[in-house]
């Protein structure tokens, strides 16, 4: 049948069409390289638009888009010197509104910046939430992300460290169990819904390290000039890096709990269906990790093998049920 | 039939000319008069023929852009109500436009930045992505931040974007929900009210349907992870005014606050700290050598249990029972393997 085209692509290629005007009503004479940077998008994406731009308009008296019912550019400026000048303006003249999902995401998206502690309270937070349902075409669908504040001196001590140029000092129990006292130069703070975590140059090891936040304790804050900064450093996309030393066990799981363990399953992964249950490999750095997790979840995941790795998760949880049997006598 | 002068215009082409030819008119057009003149359509068009698939290509169209934000309204004609063929459409510019008054400070814009920043995955990446670059079309560029940061909010339910769509379009819902403890999922009905993430979970707020069609009226709480098939949806619901985001938190910090558990951890452990740094932790003192006791808030017991048995021996459940009996219940299904 007719075509299906792709809605998501098209949606945003529209939303940029009926943002970019009117910009470049406020900035006669922008270069192409300026509109990119300042929208997030490529030179030729730029390019693809304006040209678009200019051949469109209104059906017009006419009903056959004759020329000035359309868009003009100067052409010249664009063709020789990338620089963009609308020389004729049809039916657009302000931004579009947001779209009631839009405004959602974005109230959203900033009740979870609330949990930092440079945002508690904020004026700023509560007027913005505000200013967006004005700012939308309907009422935002009711969305929340509460986040946990109980990091929240851990992170106002990171941000005096960040404002002042100087190394933290703090003590880090790593996922295998051992506790270090390190210097920490902070670049930047990531987080996944309820768990937190400081990117950081670790003095020890002299290399870039992730932390999780309620893994330290006793942070302070040292008058150690920090030697790196993240501008200097490339931090790589993923928190955590695959690594050759790391070891691969088979497991099988509910399909519903998949997500749940879905960044431990390494790229090209194969998975088959046993008995209701999916059998899958995961990819983890050590046992260690391996038995809490297995062992948090025992109702929808078991080890398959290797052996070793059964041998862990299962010496874990019954040390685990043993002490209940020493109490309970 | 479409030759090579008329090749297919590209949507985005399509939607644009719409919306502009839209904006247009004071008046409003017909469906007949975009259909056959509008850029886009008109090259399809067949005079006096059927106009069949581009009348449910227009359909689709009206549904994308209004998914934009772009308030596409219809008027009926004056003294043909109803009629189809006179209705007209239109977009107010008034009610396109963003407001005059609602501009952002170079410190919103980078606040606004990272919040569409938390979305990295699911629909809501691409709404953000394009609330962006409608705030960029205002020309304010953010401040450049101190730490860098990167928040995510990870939407991995299923169940969350037929859920969030239901809630923005209005309508009741159906799932099947497995309670921990029972041995297989039911059917529910309800009202959605309100989507919250708390302690890291995905919520759902909601009036539930008893007894087909009469609701109790009393709010429940579903998390999403537990709806183990698919949403349907059905008819539009009825109108429940409130802020149910805010009363949903309210709820769920109310359960945070009355569920208490104490503890016993081994000190210099995972379990020492990591549950010493939670939300609302106390300090209750020695227990014995070599540990301490604490006492935890948690929302759900079934979960706090699973995350306990996690620290293996490096946690003793003291209180309540209930959750005691639940945590030796999976460290023993665990050791079993």
């Amino acid at each position: 049948m007719a075509e299906r085209p792709q809605p998501l692509q098209a949606r945003d290629k529209l939303a940029f069409l009926l943002s970019v005007v009117p910009w470049l009503m406020d900035h006669d004479g922008a270069t192409v390289a300026e509109t990119a940077e300042h929208f997030g998008m490529t030179p030729e994406q730029i390019r693809e638009a304006v040209r678009l731009i200019a051949v469109s308009g209104v059906p017009g008296e006419t009903d056959s888009y004759q020329h000035e019912d359309l868009f003009d550019i100067d052409w010249d400026a664009f063709e020789e010197h990338d620089e963009i000048q609308l020389t004729h303006l049809v039916a657009i003249d302000d931004a579009p509104r947001f779209s009631a999902r839009e405004a959602a995401a974005l109230i959203a998206g900033l009740q979870y910046l609330a949990s930092l502690p440079e945002n508690a309270g904020s004026a700023t937070l509560a007027g913005l939430t505000g200013k967006l349902s004005a700012g939308a075409s309907a009422a935002p669908a009711p969305m929340g992300v509460e986040a946990d504040p109980a990091i929240a001196s851990a992170l106002a001590l990171i941000r005096q460290a960040v404002e002042r140029g100087v190394q933290l000092d703090l003590v880090y129990l790593n996922a295998s169990g051992e506790k270090e006292r390190r210097h920490v130069d902070p670049l930047r703070i990531e987080s996944f819904d309820d768990d937190w975590y400081l990117r950081g140059w670790c003095h020890l090891r002299e290399a870039v390290r992730t932390f999780r936040l309620d893994r330290i304790s006793e942070t302070q804050i040292t008058e150690l000039p920090i030697e790196h900064r993240a501008a200097d450093l490339s931090l790589p996309d993923r928190l955590f890096e695959p690594s050759p030393q790391d070891l691969e066990v088979t497991i099988d799981i509910e399909p519903s709990a998949m997500p749940l363990i879905a960044d431990f399953i390494p790229d090209g992964a194969t998975s088959s269906e046993t008995g209701g249950r999916i059998r899958t490999t995961l990819r983890v750095s050590h046992y260690h990790g391996l038995k809490r997790l297995v062992t948090r979840m025992s109702g929808v995941m078991s080890v398959v093998g290797p052996e070793s790795a059964r041998a862990a998760v299962a010496a874990w949880a019954q040390a685990g049920a043993d002490r209940y049997r020493e109490t309970s006598r | 039939m479409p030759s090579a002068s008329t090749a297919r215009v590209p949507v985005e082409e399509r939607l644009f000319s719409l919306v502009l030819a839209l904006l247009a008119t004071e008046a409003g057009l017909t469906k007949n008069e975009i259909l056959s003149t509008v850029q886009g359509y008109r090259q399809r068009f067949v005079v006096d023929g059927d106009n069949g698939n581009l009348e449910r290509q227009f359909e689709r169209d009206k549904d994308d852009i209004r998914d934009l934000g772009v308030p596409l309204e219809t008027v009926d004609s004056p003294g043909d109500a109803g009629n189809n063929q006179t209705l007209r459409y239109r977009i107010p510019r008034g009610a396109y436009q963003l407001p005059s008054e609602i501009r952002f400070t170079p410190e919103e814009m980078t606040l606004l930045d990272l919040a569409a920043r938390v979305w990295r995955e699911g629909s809501l990446s691409g709404e953000s992505r394009r609330a962006l670059l409608k705030l960029r079309s205002l020309g304010v560029a953010a401040d450049e931040p101190t730490l860098g940061y990167a928040p995510r909010v990870r939407l991995r339910d299923a169940a969350f974007e037929p859920l969030d769509a239901a809630l923005e379009k209005r309508l009741v819902v159906r799932f099947p929900y497995l309670k921990p403890g029972e041995q297989a999922a039911r059917e529910r009905e309800v009202i959605p009210l309100a989507l919250v993430q708390y302690q890291g979970r995905w919520h759902l707020s909601a009036e539930e349907y008893v007894d087909g069609g009469r609701t109790e009226g009393a709010r429940k709480m579903f998390l999403l992870r537990r709806i183990v098939g698919k949403v349907t949806t059905g008819r539009p619901a009825p109108e429940r005014p409130g802020d149910h985001t805010a009363t949903a938190v309210a709820g769920l910090e109310e359960v945070w606050r009355r569920g208490i558990a104490e503890v016993e951890v081994t000190t210099d452990t995972d379990a020492a700290t990591r549950l010493a740094n939670r939300r609302d932790s106390e300090r209750l003192g020695e227990a014995g050598p070599g540990a301490e006791r604490l006492r935890l808030h948690f929302v759900d017991m079934a979960i706090m249990a699973d995350e306990l048995a996690g620290f293996g021996p490096e946690v003793l459940v003291v209180s309540p029972p209930e959750l005691r009996a639940a945590v030796i219940e999976r460290l023993e299904e665990a050791a079993r393997g």
